[in-house]
């Protein structure tokens, strides 16, 4: 029995430990900082934001409809390995403590995902259903409550052998959400309190009742998404070991290869042209920040705004874009090639000035004016240039 | 004779407080094929990570054809084509691509790149897959990528290291075929393996690798002699003089 639980207890702490070390290096990277600045923009623009958001547009329904979806959402989190399918197998009438902890623990993170999301949508609240809907506090707990049914419910429902079955009582679950939380944020609150107690019944009397031993290989998936989601993110930053990426060809692009010839000097290039076109997020990243930093210089009407924005989203995306230069490091072969020094750096300063002046020029168009444009362009350019010139080699020299 | 490789008296390891390479010597001259024998953790892919530069001795000197990896990196890695135990591709380029890649990298020029590389896709039977992406391939499929792209280098020596995992046997033969002929133009080849009944097959000589150490080496007919085992197959020998060391 206690045996059960310091597995357990082991298992998230090892989790949690890789997860701060991967927390930090986001934090160190410069992230928080454009986010955090972001924030501050944010607020401002979302007080107009309300403000202009017309009267009839349909708070409640729009409330019902990302709550009951947040509610539904996740599974419990288990912590299960693929090997567990040979060792735990044999000891699953004894793991049910481990599950309940699993549940809690879920429960926990999930609550908190819930609560960070209404405290963004908080103003929206207060100013259009606060009032009929009763106290922000009060909907969290319930919302939490809610949340923590559906985790329960969800745990049971894995038990179904019949994928298509399983998948749909997901869509079952986010129905009763949505009536439940219609009558909550409509005012009706008693409504919402008798149909909860309805959703308890059907808890007892159905989901408890769901037979079948539990569908290990379903659970180590869960897992494994889970996991997998937070080293996407985290492999934006840095370089996450064992994160299998899959390849997209994007034949569309394939004409941007010809810009290098067959060289000895060209290898990195070549190399680097197919990593940001073809793997992970690159492109997919680059082509984002590029479009929000457009709409948000189109957004902004100051000056000094503009500019800082162009600024910030170039920053953004030449961070993420200089973590190429570790994409191959992984790998022996290029060690082994007998190649003139700094052809890797030289590769990625490569690409990475075109890059810039790609974004640069299409910031700079989207300025609107020829005073703004050239400040956008002078800040966009100048982070561009740090990148380029100063931080790349300066950290190639330290190691 | 030439030598084309060169370990004297290498000590190396991860660490420096706990070598696990023990005063290795051994050579590889040109028109040879020689068979780097070892149990699993004896030392063989220690021993090639050091001949490839990937980690540095502590003691001992390797050179190939005469350079040593710190006086001219350049002339050392040009010389020198490594198929390693697990294949080692990048995930997004096609086959092709890997070819050319490599061919860039060590100064082929664009045409004998062609020549070879259409050559060793029909040799190796993979003209078909000449575009796909290595997340299709079977393990066979990927060695048989580091093998093209060695054997397109054309280089003087070749250091293979268990090259036979995961092919199948038509892949076994060209490949074993290919090597004898590189060795017959006058290249040098060092295959480390445990499949000892081929090793016996194909090699012209054999260095015997037991926890770091060099136990023996010279030809099949030698090591009977050494060991005392006259007619005596490679795997008996080797057998043979393992266990009398672990007895020790």
């Amino acid at each position: 029995m206690n045996n059960v639980m310091t597995l357990w207890q082991t298992r998230k702490q090892e989790y949690w430990s890789t997860a701060v070390k991967y927390l930090r290096l986001i934090g160190n990277s410069g992230f928080l900082f454009a986010i955090y600045i972001l924030f501050l923009f944010g607020s401002y623009y979302y007080g107009r934001f309300l403000e202009w958001l017309p009267e009839n547009f349909p708070a409640v329904l729009f409330f019902t409809l990302v709550f009951a979806w947040m509610t539904a959402r996740g599974r419990v989190r288990t912590f299960v390995k693929q090997a567990d399918l040979v060792f735990l197998l044999p000891m699953e009438e004894r793991m049910k403590p481990y599950f309940r902890s699993s549940l809690r623990y879920s429960w926990l993170m999930e609550t908190g995902w819930i609560t960070l999301l209404f405290l963004v949508l908080a103003p929206l609240y207060s100013d259009r259903i606060g009032q009929a809907a009763g106290p922000l506090l009060l909907v969290l707990l319930l919302l939490s409550l809610l949340k923590g049914w559906n985790l329960a419910a969800s745990f049971e429902e894995q038990r179904i052998g019949d994928e298509t079955t399983f998948r749909m009582h997901k869509w079952l679950r986010f129905f009763v959400n949505a009536g439940i939380l219609f009558l909550l944020f409509s005012g009706l609150l008693l409504g919402a309190a008798i149909s909860a107690l309805g959703a308890a019944c059907i808890y007892y009397l159905y989901f408890k009742k769901i037979n079948g031993t539990l569908q290990w290989q379903r659970l180590i998936e869960i897992e494994n998404n889970t996991v997998r989601l937070f080293y996407r993110i985290a492999n934006n930053f840095t370089d996450v070991p064992h994160l299998k990426e899959s390849i997209r060809e994007r034949k569309w692009l394939s004409f941007i290869y010809r810009f290098v010839s067959y060289s000895r000097r060209n290898v990195y290039k070549y190399l680097f042209a197919r990593a940001f076109l073809r793997s992970g997020d690159y492109f997919g990243v680059y082509m984002r920040l590029t479009f929000l930093g457009v709409i948000f210089i189109l957004a902004v009407d100051l000056s000094w705004g503009r500019w800082l924005m162009g600024a910030l989203f170039s920053y953004m995306t030449v961070l993420q874009m200089e973590t190429l230069r570790y994409h191959f490091r992984t790998s022996q072969m290029p060690e082994l090639y007998p190649l003139p020094e700094k052809t890797e750096e030289k590769g990625l300063i490569y690409w990475l000035k075109i890059l810039g002046i790609v974004q640069v020029a299409i910031f700079t168009f989207a300025s609107g004016n020829v005073l703004d444009g050239i400040t956008v362009l002078a800040a966009s350019a100048a982070v561009y240039v740090y990148v380029i010139y100063y931080r790349i080699p300066k950290r190639n020299s330290t190691g | 004779m030439e030598r084309l490789l060169e370990l004297k008296h290498v000590d190396g390891g991860y660490q420096r407080t706990r070598p696990v390479l023990h005063d290795i010597s051994f050579n590889v001259n040109r028109h040879e094929i020689v068979g780097l024998i070892g149990l699993n953790g004896a030392g063989k892919s220690t021993t090639i990570k050091h001949i490839l530069g990937l980690m540095e001795p502590h003691r001992g000197t390797i050179k190939v054809d005469g350079h040593t990896i710190d006086g001219s990196p350049d002339a050392y890695r040009r010389q020198l084509a490594y198929i390693p135990e697990t294949p080692l591709l990048y995930e997004e380029l096609t086959l092709w691509e890997h070819l050319e890649v490599t061919a860039m990298a060590y100064s082929i020029s664009e045409n004998d790149f062609h020549n070879r590389a259409e050559e060793l896709l029909k040799e190796f039977r993979m003209t078909k897959m000449k575009n796909w992406f290595p997340d299709h391939f079977s393990k066979g499929m990927r060695q048989k990528v580091m093998i093209m792209s060695a054997f397109l280098l054309e280089p003087k020596l070749y250091i293979a290291d268990e090259p036979f995992v995961g092919l199948d046997p038509v892949g076994i033969k060209s490949f074993l075929e290919r090597m004898q002929e590189m060795r017959d133009q006058g290249c040098g080849i060092l295959m480390s393996t445990h499949i000892l009944s081929t090793a016996e097959k194909y090699c012209d000589r054999f260095v015997f690798l037991d926890q770091g150490r060099v136990l023996m080496q010279g030809t099949l007919q030698e090591l009977q002699e050494q060991a005392d085992m006259p007619g005596a197959d490679l795997d008996d020998i080797y057998v043979a003089v393992t266990e009398e060391d672990t007895h020790e």
